[in-house]
């Protein structure tokens, strides 16, 4: 799914940089042809990218085909005759071979086709159009949220660890990390909707309509998702910034200069720290795609990780290899972005020679 | 859902989130306090789950008479009430608490084995096989880990084994990730290397060397993976591709005590408060073994 | 450490699910009152108001205007793949959204009677093989396009080769004949159908499709946003999740509908949507199966319970063992308390009946000649005499059903048998019908009328693949009463079917589906705030008299 993944060390900058190294030789000419390393770096992620994508819906269309039942038994549930199961399968391909299916859809792809979904025979872009707004408004909604949570926090907390405001965000990440997220959503319902009815329990208005609405319906949802997260972020950033603090020879160096802790840590340690931090957050955007589906479903959202488990269920060949296929170009994407922020980030690291 | 993320992500950079306190200047019996306290906690909670049932009768947690449906906590003879078909709670949740240890010892053990063989292997090899390996586990680790559950439980049926081996594809990369960091650290040490040199075999140096330096951070991190499998199971069930009820397990006690949240609140609270403590009784004991014996560094 | 965060996590728990759950009755209650003063303003503010009074309502004048955001189950009417009947392959789910859009021909009335809707009457010529269903005039679809007798006889036609499980279960060999009449259209069949108009009631036969927006869409672009001639149109539609409609301005009745908008969004769970409803997120819920949320549900909005037409049943295979033996299954009858479970898993809202109908069924009957009742020693005595009896008892995955298996389990362990549960998914379930070695199964048996649905034929005849029972005696029966226009003659058919199938003892009857559905007060309409009778577990809402008075 993730193309041209990082390596596993997230605290080895060179690594995270580098990568890689050696598989991209066929693409040499590319070289010559653009000065750019940085553009090099995104033609090149892009052509590695493209097979990949198609391997994971390979990947998933032989796990969907590998699943008991079909699509027409699934659409038309338990009273239907075996004979209206059949008419309908007939009706949807389904019994043409596999790979004859895959091919077709595939094919169509590289036209710029989806596919139609077999339940209602829209169009998979339409639907995807439709709802990917919606998801990525609730990622990228929950990220900042996490974000300017996380990072405050964690420099509080280390800062003077062992310290009150240490100790009670340590407690509390932990309670978030331990608290399924559907029974946390539902909290969070009964709470703001409910009782102080401050936001909506339910449903979602389109950002053309209303920004502020839109905003307003989103905050629950991407509350849910960010507070968990932020349970995650603030112990791995905290973590982070105490071992720089702790054992680095630059921070030594400041402190020799003069320099106060809170001026090495939001200057110095945190700019350290961020490395790691980005690549973990740019590996696992595909992880954090899972978070919606429950948070789509608690809070009616109309977004992709609900077609998605929904499609899966009914055995929705095209729907469900679509939305893969689109995530998997946003995790390609993401990652791609990844790498370029550490070039802001890290003065050091450039994409020169040596780094591509 | 918590658990889906950090399941992947803690494996991806385990030090740093396993650290939670520095180092304390603590000395003797204090400083192991907190190896201690969860330790016998977590101990005497498997006791109760897998001996306790054997020597003294509690009601069984299926097939409870039609008659006591429905008991509110605290009823004679059922001290956390019954559910709506006349099981008792307590009882549910210590035979529950059995499946879901045992999902949680199938994965974790399941990872740390499988995963930590192919992490070191991959680590041993280097080279070509080294790269190809870990790009394949990559794959999997990035795709969306909830829907590759859904797709297992979905093909081999929804039970207690299927569900293992569906939570197992996830735990067996993130443990080869940690084991394959752990080794890539410990082959390049001096006395490493100067086995290498002299001439010992690939698997005795792994035998010797590596394991014995890594198993410890692999121990560690499947304790604090732990409270994450549970959590899993849970938002599994809760999709009801967990396990099947009447059987129950902490999971599918917290996914169908959900859905009558308002009416009978004790049927949501007594599983997800078992829950949290034995999370964080995981997590502080994950943190205090990696403080006593430490990690590869 | 650990005790101090362990403590401190929990409390920290503990007390945002206590303010939760605990102080939600306070807050609702304060959100109630909200409502009545609402409704007390808008009431002195529109004084004046030309919509005509509704039949059903419970003698509350609904006012026009307003809206009403109606919650939805997504596991079962929450997830609609597309709203096109002909494609519709959820149809019988999908009832309430079919109803609003394409209105009815015949709508099923609250006295549990055929409405003619966009149909204004039917006949039975041709010796009762042809019925003629003469159409209303004047009717136009929401586009303006005209509702004539060609556009019913094109749909009915397309009907006949859909896949979707809801067309109507003719017991046909040869395609009916459908023809266009002077002011109406006729429909042939080989042999008589006295159920016709009945089953018309949420089949795809009673949802008319516009000929000209489905020329003009194409299929695919039509289900998503469909052309009726019912009392909405749509706005947009995310299948699954979203379906926003509003009046339509060609609707026939004038005054009608009450409501300017009506929303439909699909929900997790009934606690989620109790939840919600707290909120002011939805105005209704339909179909609510859990008795201990009703009673929730019941405390701060009207809760309807929905007069039932389907009994749950237990079936069983007379083809595999141990159930070919009738002592065995005579066991299962003695074993059985269905008063003890509908006492205790739902409060004994409804009458233990003995047949395959409920008390909004046609043809109802709550005491059975020679029914056998519970009587536990003699259950244990069979067992015994049959030295054991083992089986596997299956149902669908669902909670309600769940805990009924739990329970029968229980119940017949009691007698000294051994149950082992199974439960499946709806594709899952069909598959192990259709192996035909499954053994006994918890089930639902009953519609409207019993010829249509999943009514008894459907669960009792040779030919249908969910019956476990191969009877020809049944079959002419059953087939007798479908051929018999004369009502009191089907009754007397219907009896002896009945008396037939507790003599051979082909399994127990349990007390009917309990369907609540839910409004916030001030607001309602028939099926919402008065009772309805469901066509098979739902009612079909009439949305053209939904209201809310306090919009």
């Amino acid at each position: 799914m993730i193309a041209p993944s990082r390596g596993a060390g997230g605290n080895d900058p060179s690594r995270a940089a580098g990568g890689d190294k050696g598989d991209g030789s066929g693409l040499r000419w590319w070289a010559a042809f653009s000065s750019s390393p940085t553009l090099r770096l995104v033609v090149r992620r892009i052509l590695v990218a493209i097979p990949v994508m198609v391997g994971v819906t390979f990947l998933t269309a032989v796990l969907l085909n590998l699943l008991p039942g079909d699509a027409a038994s699934a659409l038309l549930g338990a009273d239907a005759t075996p004979q209206e199961v059949h008419q309908l399968y007939l009706k949807l391909h389904l019994n043409e071979p596999f790979f004859v299916r895959y091919w077709q859809w595939i094919v169509g792809v590289f036209h710029g086709h989806l596919g139609a979904s077999l339940q209602n025979g829209q169009p998979v872009a339409q639907i995807i159009g439709q709802r990917l707004p919606i998801t990525f408004e609730l990622i990228v909604f929950a990220s900042i949220v996490m974000l300017l949570i996380s990072i405050p926090l964690a420099m509080l907390c280390a800062r003077r660890p062992g310290g009150v405001v240490d100790r009670i965000t340590m407690v509390l990440s932990m309670g978030f990390l331990s608290v399924p997220q559907f029974v946390l959503g539902l909290i969070f319902v009964l709470v703001f909707a409910v009782i102080f009815r401050v936001f909506p329990a339910l449903g979602y208005t389109p950002i053309t309509q209303s920004v502020g609405e839109n905003l307003r319906d989103f905050t629950l949802p991407a509350f849910s998702i960010a507070l968990p997260l932020a349970g995650f972020y603030v112990r791995l950033l905290r973590a982070d910034l105490i071992e720089q603090m702790e054992s680095q020879d630059y921070v030594v160096t400041a402190r020799a200069k003069g320099f106060g802790s809170w001026y090495i840590l939001t200057r110095h340690a945190f700019r350290n720290s961020l490395i790691g931090f980005v690549t973990i957050f740019g590996l696992n955007v595909a992880t954090l795609f899972a978070y919606t589906v429950i948070v789509e479903e608690i809070f009616g959202l109309p977004g992709l990780g609900y077609a998605l488990i929904n499609g899966v269920g009914d055995r929705d060949a095209p729907l469900v290899q679509g939305i893969v296929l689109v995530l998997a170009g946003i995790v390609v994407i993401v990652n791609l972005l990844t790498d370029l922020t550490y070039g802001v980030i890290d003065p050091r690291v450039r994409y020169g020679r040596s780094a591509v | 859902m918590a658990a889906l993320l950090s399941e992947t992500e803690t494996q991806i950079l385990p030090e740093a989130v396993l650290e939670e306190i520095p180092v304390r200047r603590g000395r003797g019996w204090v400083r192991s306090l907190d190896i201690y306290i969860p330790g016998v906690f977590l101990l005497a909670l498997l006791f109760v789950c897998f001996i306790w049932p054997y020597l003294y009768t509690i009601p069984p947690p299926v097939g409870g008479s039609i008659l006591d449906a429905g008991l509110p906590v605290g009823s004679p003879g059922h001290i956390f009430g019954t559910t709506a078909v006349g099981n008792d709670v307590m009882s549910r949740l210590i035979y529950g608490g059995r499946t879901s240890f045992e999902i949680v010892f199938a994965v974790q053990g399941l990872g740390l084995a499988v995963g930590g063989l192919i992490g070191v292997m991959a680590a041993m090899m280097r080279g070509v096989a080294e790269t190809v390996a870990m790009r394949l586990l990559d794959v999997i680790i990035a795709f969306p880990a909830f829907v590759l559950v859904v797709v297992i439980v979905l093909g081999l049926g929804a039970s207690e084994i299927n569900l293992i081996w569906a939570l197992a594809v996830i735990s067996v990369p993130t443990f080869a990730r940690v084991a394959r960091a752990g080794a890539v650290t410990v082959r390049e040490r001096t006395y490493v290397v100067a086995a290498e040199l002299s001439g010992s075999k690939r698997w005795q140096i792994a035998l010797r060397h590596v394991v014995p330096n890594i198993i410890t951070s692999l121990l560690t991190f499947a304790v604090l993976g732990a409270g994450v499998v549970v959590i899993l199971e849970a938002t599994v069930s809760y999709f009801g591709y967990g396990i099947p009820p009447p059987g129950p397990s902490w999971g599918n006690m917290i996914a169908t005590g959900q859905t009558t949240m308002s009416a009978r609140p004790s049927l949501l609270l007594i599983p997800c408060i078992t829950l949290l403590i034995t999370v964080i009784a995981l997590n502080t004991l994950s943190e205090g073994m990696r403080r006593r014996w430490g990690a590869v560094r | 450490m650990f005790i101090g965060a362990g403590m401190a996590s929990l409390v920290v728990a503990m007390v945002l699910m206590l303010i939760g759950t605990g102080s939600m009755a306070s807050a609702a209650r304060s959100h109630d009152l909200a409502n009545v003063a609402a409704a007390h303003t808008t009431s002195s503010a529109h004084t004046t108001s030309s919509a005509p009074p509704c039949p059903y309502c419970g003698g509350v004048t609904p006012k026009e205007g307003g809206s009403m955001t109606v919650l939805e189950w997504t596991g079962y009417e929450g997830s609609w793949p597309g709203l096109d009947p002909e494609t519709d392959t959820d149809g019988g789910a999908d009832i309430s959204y079919l109803d609003a859009i394409f209105g009815e021909l015949f709508e099923l009335g609250p006295t549990g009677a055929n409405v003619d809707d966009l149909a204004t009457g039917y006949k039975f010529t041709n010796g009762t093989k042809t019925i003629d269903v003469f159409i209303r005039k004047g009717v136009k679809f929401s586009d303006g396009e005209s509702f004539t007798p060609t556009a019913v006889a094109a749909d009915w036609k397309a009907d006949l080769t859909t896949s979707c499980s809801c067309k109507p279960t003719f017991d046909q060999k040869t395609t009916p004949v459908i023809k266009v009449i002077p002011g109406g259209v006729s429909i042939t069949l080989q042999y008589v159908d006295a159920s016709f108009i009945s089953a018309m009631q949420g089949s795809i036969f009673n949802w008319i499709v516009a000929p000209g927006a489905l020329a003009k869409e194409g299929a695919a672009k039509y289900a998503i946003t469909p052309v009726g001639a019912g009392p909405f149109e749509v706005v947009s539609d995310t299948p699954s999740s979203v379906l926003v409609l509003k009046k339509n301005p060609h609707y026939w009745q004038t005054g009608l509908p009450y409501l300017n908008n009506l929303t439909f969004k699909s929900v997790a769970n009934t606690e989620a949507a109790y939840e919600a409803m707290l909120a002011g997120a939805g105005q209704a819920y339909e179909d609510i199966s859990s008795p201990s949320l009703a009673k929730s549900f019941g405390s701060h909005f009207t809760l309807t319970s929905e007069p039932s037409t389907s009994p749950y049943d237990i079936q069983v295979n007379t083809s595999i063992k141990p159930f070919t033996n009738i002592t065995a299954r005579k066991a299962i009858y003695y074993a059985t308390t269905a008063k003890l479970l509908d006492t205790k898993l739902f409060g004994g809202k409804t009458p233990v009946g003995e047949s395959f109908e409920a008390p909004a069924g046609k043809f109802y009957e709550q005491k059975v000649p020679g029914y056998i009742g519970y009587t536990l020693s003699k259950a244990k005595a069979i067992v015994k005499k049959l030295g054991g009896l083992s089986f596997t008892l299956f149902t669908i995955e669902n909670v309600q059903a769940q805990e009924m298996d739990e329970a029968l389990q229980t119940m017949y362990e009691d007698a000294g048998m051994h149950v082992t549960l199974k439960e499946y998914t709806l594709t899952a379930l069909v598959a192990e019908f259709e192996t035909g070695k499954w053994q006994i199964a918890l089930q639902t048996a009953g519609a409207y009328t019993p010829a249509t649905g999943v009514g008894v034929a459907f669960r009792f005849t040779s030919h249908s693949p969910f019956s476990g029972v191969h009877s020809t005696q049944l079959d002419t029966l059953l087939e007798e009463a479908a051929g018999t226009t004369d009502t009191s003659v089907r009754q007397k058919y219907y009896d002896d079917a009945a008396a037939l199938i507790a003599k051979e003892a082909w399994g127990p009857f349990l007390f009917p589906i309990n369907g609540y559905d839910t409004v916030i007060h001030n607001a309602g309409g028939p099926g919402l705030s008065t009772p309805l009778a469901a066509v098979d577990v739902v009612p079909a809402i009439l949305w053209e008299y939904a209201y809310n008075n306090n919009s």
